[in-house]
């Protein structure tokens, strides 16, 4: 049981990359990266994950002594928020593009923005 | 000193700030910006400074009060003070350039340009991983604001695709550092270096996703669809910063990261690193859009400096140089061109003939190209020199193919932009606006590229041993180009005579051979300025390049090693490309000349670069047989002189190169550039005398290559129309003769081959300049169009006389030495059917020789030339400076040919002329010029006398008299048959010169286009299609890779 959440965030992941590759409709799209996204920072919090331990919030008396053999992993934890705020800064942004791109063409097909190539 | 943790908080602060001036004017704002990137440029500049001159330790700046690992710590060393301080001032400069941008877009756009060169900044600096994925993302999301800044439907479309992309590889990148954690225990790069914490099978994958992403960053060739569509579709100041600052910073962050990787890691970015090279500028080639176009160069340069940077182990201590002399051309050259292309705005690359409105912009264009082509004085020459050396060092000579190969691609479409600039027509194209912001970055950029020429000539082995005296005299001719031609010209005779003062007396005594070719470069190039006192105006352009091109030749002749030749030879190349290129149609011939130089240039830089392997020494003795693969250096040094002297398979460059350029440029390149195939020839072949591949020997057949060339140039000669190509033509022909000779390998085969050169030398730059100077009055080029010019043009025909006399090698002139010693080395030699070629070849020169003085000359005047009067004065006067010098050349061989002879005699001991004054005896017979002379000149002042007396009393006949021939011709031309005058020998002999060769080559170039035309269909435009690319191009790499191929 202790992998679930590790195997779970890989099945997001793969998932939302699927989704974001194969679906046209550019919020589509945009639903697969966030699942991904979703995917990765379950993935960051389950490999902090240590059996038997705690959060790494010492408001017991008792996590005061020996604390490193109690605590599950707090770096993963920190890093988690980061990587949350940095996908909400880059789901906001394709947001933005996707009402510019329907802005420009009434459609938000992800086949009809081929202006450049070659 | 500034803490440099100010860079980061001055950016973040400003950036915060601006959010308060909302409403405050935007030039206070964008002003405040620009101050930021000011100061951040000056912390970096300080550090720099301090690493270079005091020797500083590098500097570790430690947050949050904690030592790593706990905390996140950045490192400011002298490499990454060096990068700051670009990415700093590439901000700066970008800044200024989209001045007017940021004005209209206000504090937002500032702000996301402050995010973006801040994240640039930090992953430079940071020593942590997750700190770099932070800051990684930042820029790109700073970068994907910034593309739309133009607000069109493509650069919305092509900043989606630029998010969808990166946030696949940020998907992947944080996998990777996540993973790195969870098997390494630490995030900090130093502990991950010293302490092995990566060795585990998992952490392996975990380095594969980190360092896989940093080069799907880098845009690796095929998975970069996504990329060029932003070069594309985004302002050309944006495409100055991703192409600039974002892979230079990326590209330091590799080089960091692979420190801890596995070293099989190297080998994988060189292989990334050579496709890109390779495909990219492949694809370049089917490019009309210059952004995108400038997007494909882009990602081949940054190709190439993976090369390098896989290679690092290789190249030792040098790695630093040639990365950041590549680094720094690329850098400075394409925000230059992508600049430009803000400043012409044109996306068509045919419209940027529209620069010649303005010419100092193509000057700056043209500074930009050939620093990306690596010509020299650029930085990029030092480094791609030093870098093909160290590659043959270790013997990796597919890597050295591969790199030169790529170049070529990419001088092909540069050089083919450049030409549209330079020469298309710019009558209908608007004149572009020139705000003062638009320029400063440019002009910044330009004297940046001359001072770090300036400087890194110097940090390389035998780079001050570089006379870059007449590039400064260069320098100071472009500076006062406005002024008129006549003072202009004036100055540039008097320094040549100064410098030939100079020169030329060195090697009287001592170097017969340097005598004479520089006696030919320097006198030869006073001669051909002469004419120049006729041009009107300032003749902008003209004289930087001639003097490049003749600084290279005498170059050629004061260089002791591979290295000076080298770098003179492309100085040459430059010089006469800009001088071809002048010509009214030359666009497309001076493209060939320059692909076919820049193709011949890069086999003899491998020859080089064999020759240097395994010997440190650069001199030109490491060209010796016995050395490893000497046949081979033979043989790829030749075919670079072989294009020079357009022998046969090398030659569809040369009839319309030298026959569309400017009357007086036509004898600059056509009897002195040519000269420096032979002089190469000669040491080449002096150094290596046997060359030999499995059982063919290679002078042989260089011997037959030159007969097929004598012939085959004679025969095209004699059937042009076109007065200077049928001169050109004849070149072929000559060097054909200079190539047999020097392939004789004896003693007369050379004297031959010595005479002739400096034979041709003299009648072609006689003929072309009577040629040019007679077509200058006729206003056609065609023959058949003049005719009985002789009275009108008296002084004219007399040279042209004479330059046929000598060309055919009729007694009493020098040609007939040449044809003399030719038999003689021919007999002597044994061979004999070459002989017989060589003497059909010969006959078939008197057939153009005799109608370009019959169709010109001869026949009847045409109508519209009844008021012509004769050649100006500037062409006489040189003519008649190259007659005297073949009368005295003609009577008194012996002052010439035996020094020649002494100094053959030290290679070539055997079968050696006997001179007793004038008369030289061989082992077949003996000749006496001065006799002959006398002789000949006695029968013709005999004849003449005789003439004289019969005619006396003879009756002037008008021009159309001629009843007795029972009919009334109306106009001149019924009575003068010279269009398609030898129409029978070409039905008899044409078929031998089917142009089976120009049409071998048309097919290379169209296969070559064909390729890059399907490949590049891969790039669809779907932005689903490229991410699906960089997930593919992944999967392969982790096959590959695991695959146990590294």
């Amino acid at each position: 049981m202790e992998y679930i959440g590790l195997i779970t965030g890989f099945i997001l992941v793969i998932l939302g990359i699927w989704g974001f590759l194969t679906q046209k409709n550019i919020l589509k799209m945009i639903i697969g990266f966030t699942i991904s996204d979703t995917g990765i920072n379950v993935i960051i919090v389950s490999i902090s994950y240590l059996k038997n331990r705690t959060a790494p919030i010492l408001n017991r008396p008792d996590l005061l002594t020996d604390t490193v053999n109690k605590i599950t992993d707090p770096v993963p934890q920190a890093l988690v928020l980061t990587a949350i705020v940095i996908g909400v800064g880059v789901t906001a942004l394709m947001l933005s593009y996707a009402l510019r791109l329907y802005q420009e063409k009434n459609t938000l097909d992800i086949n009809n923005f081929k202006d450049l190539k070659w | 000193m500034v803490n440099p943790i100010h860079i980061v908080s001055i950016s973040l602060g400003v950036a915060f700030f601006l959010g308060f001036l909302r409403k405050a004017n935007h030039n206070l704002t964008s002003t405040i910006m620009l101050l930021a990137f000011a100061a951040n440029a000056f912390i970096s500049a300080q550090w720099l400074w301090a690493f270079i001159y005091s020797n500083t330790e590098p500097f570790y700046i430690f947050t949050a009060g904690f030592r790593p690992p706990y905390s996140i710590s950045l490192l400011m060393g002298r490499n990454e003070a060096i990068f700051t301080f670009l990415i700093n001032i590439a901000g700066l400069l970008s800044g200024i350039f989209m001045l007017k941008t940021y004005l209209r877009h206000g504090v937002y756009a500032m702000m996301a340009f402050l995010g973006l060169i801040l994240g640039l900044n930090i992953i430079i600096l940071t020593r942590d991983l997750f700190n770099f994925f932070v800051f990684m993302e930042v820029s790109s999301i700073a970068t994907a604001g910034m593309i739309i800044l133009i607000k069109n439907v493509k650069s919305v479309s092509a900043g989606f695709k630029y998010i969808v992309a990166s946030s696949l590889i940020s998907i992947l990148l944080l996998l990777g550092i996540v993973f790195i954690y969870y098997f390494g225990g630490s995030l900090n790069i130093d502990d991950m270096i010293t302490n092995h914490l990566l060795v585990s099978k998992g952490a392996e994958v975990a380095v594969f996703l980190v360092l896989m992403s940093i080069l799907l960053e880098l845009k690796p060739f095929p998975a970069n669809g996504w990329a060029l569509d932003v070069y594309e579709g985004s302002l050309p100041g944006i495409g100055a910063l991703l192409s600039a600052t974002s892979a230079t910073a990326v590209y330091f962050v590799l080089n960091k990261l692979l420190a801890f990787a596995n070293p099989y890691w190297y080998n994988v970015v060189a292989v990334v690193g050579m496709i890109s090279f390779i495909g990219s500028n492949l694809l370049g080639i089917k490019q009309k859009n210059a952004q995108r176009l400038l997007g494909y160069s882009s990602v081949g340069q940054i190709g190439l400096l993976l090369v390098i940077l896989g290679f690092s182990n290789t190249l030792g201590e040098k790695f630093e140089y040639i990365a950041f002399g590549v680094l720094i051309s690329h850098y400075l050259a394409k925000s230059g061109l992508f600049w430009l292309a803000g400043i012409v705005k044109q996306d068509n690359i045919k419209n940027w003939a529209a620069l010649q409105k303005k010419p100092i912009f193509l000057f700056f264009m043209g500074v930009f190209l050939f620093t990306l082509a690596g010509f020299p004085p650029f930085p990029s020459f030092f480094a791609k020199w030093q870098l093909i050396m160290e590659l043959s060092t270790a013997g990796m000579y597919a890597w050295v193919i591969g790199i030169l190969f790529g170049s070529f691609l990419e001088a092909v479409y540069l050089f083919r932009w450049f030409g549209y600039a330079m020469k298309g027509e710019h009558n209908d194209l608007p004149m572009f606006e020139l705000p003062w912001h638009k320029i400063l970055p440019v002009v910044i950029g330009v004297l940046s590229v001359f001072g770090i020429s300036y400087i890194s000539k110097d940090w390389l082995p035998g780079g001050t041993s570089l006379n870059f005296i007449p590039l400064y005299f260069i320098a100071f001719m472009y500076l006062i180009d406005f002024a008129p031609a006549k003072v202009k010209n004036t100055i540039v005779i008097l320094v040549i005579t100064y410098y030939s003062w100079l020169v030329i007396p060195n090697y009287y005594n001592t170097d017969i051979i340097r005598l004479i070719f520089s006696s030919i470069f320097l006198i030869g190039a006073i001669l051909t300025l002469i004419p120049g006192y006729l041009k009107k105006g300032s003749r902008k352009g003209f004289y930087p390049a001639a003097l490049l091109m003749f600084s290279g030749l005498i170059g050629l002749v004061e260089s002791t090693n591979i290295y000076q030749f080298f770098f003179s030879w492309e100085l040459m190349t430059i010089g006469s490309y800009l001088l071809i290129i002048r010509g009214k149609y030359s666009m497309p011939h001076a493209f060939k000349y320059l692909l076919f130089s820049v193709g011949g240039a890069y086999f003899m830089l491998m020859g080089f670069g064999m020759a240097h392997a395994g010997q440190a020494s650069l001199s030109f003795d490491i060209l010796r047989t016995g050395v490893p693969y000497s046949s081979i250096i033979f043989l790829l040094i030749a075919i670079g002189f072989m294009t020079k002297l357009a022998s046969l398979g090398f030659h569809i460059w040369l009839p319309g190169a030298y026959g569309e350029s400017e009357a007086d440029v036509a004898p600059m390149v056509s009897s002195i550039l040519i000269n420096a195939g032979v002089f190469g020839f000669i040491i080449l072949m002096t150094h290596i005398p046997d060359a030999n591949i499995g059982y063919f020997n290679i002078p042989y057949m260089l011997g037959w290559i030159g007969v097929i060339s004598a012939l085959v140039g004679n025969i095209m000669a004699s059937l042009q129309e076109d007065a200077r190509k049928l001169v050109a033509y004849s070149s072929i022909g000559v060097m054909g003769y200079v190539l047999f000779g020097m392939a004789m390998m004896s003693h007369l085969g050379w004297l031959t081959a010595i005479t002739y050169t400096i034979n041709h030398f003299l009648f072609k730059g006689l003929l072309f300049l009577a040629i040019g100077g007679v077509i200058l009055r006729t206003k056609t080029f065609n023959m058949y169009e003049m005719g009985g010019l002789i009275k009108k043009m008296p002084w004219s025909f007399i040279a042209v006389l004479i330059g046929i006399i000598t060309l055919a090698g009729i007694p009493p002139l020098s040609g007939y030495a040449g044809k003399w010693l030719f038999y003689n080395a021919i007999v002597l030699k044994g061979w004999y059917i070459q002989g017989a070629f060589i003497m059909f070849a010969g006959i078939i020169a008197f057939l153009y020789c005799f109608r370009l003085i019959y169709a010109i000359f001869l026949g009847q005047l045409k109508d519209e030339h009844r008021n012509i009067k004769e050649a100006s004065v500037w062409f006489i006067i040189p003519q008649y400076i190259i007659i005297i010098t073949i009368m005295l050349f003609s009577a008194f061989p012996q002052y010439v040919l035996n020094p020649i002879g002494n100094w053959l005699s030290q290679y070539f001991p055997n079968n050696a002329l006997v001179w007793n004054g004038s008369l030289a005896t061989s082992s077949l017979g003996y000749w006496n010029a001065f006799n002959i002379m006398m002789i000949v000149m006695g029968m013709f002042v005999v004849l003449l006398l005789f003439l004289l007396l019969v005619n006396r009393g003879s009756k002037k006949v008008g021009q159309f008299d001629i009843v007795y021939a029972a009919e009334r011709p109306e106009r001149p031309e019924t009575t003068h048959m010279a269009y398609n005058l030898y129409a029978h020998y070409n039905k008899a002999i044409g078929f031998l010169i089917t142009p089976w060769i120009t049409k071998s080559w048309d097919n290379i170039s169209e296969w070559v286009n064909t390729i890059a035309n399907h490949t590049r269909k891969i790039y669809n435009g779907n932005g689903q299609a490229y991410a699906l690319h960089i997930l593919i191009y992944i999967v392969i790499a982790y096959l590959i890779i695991n695959g146990g191929l590294f």
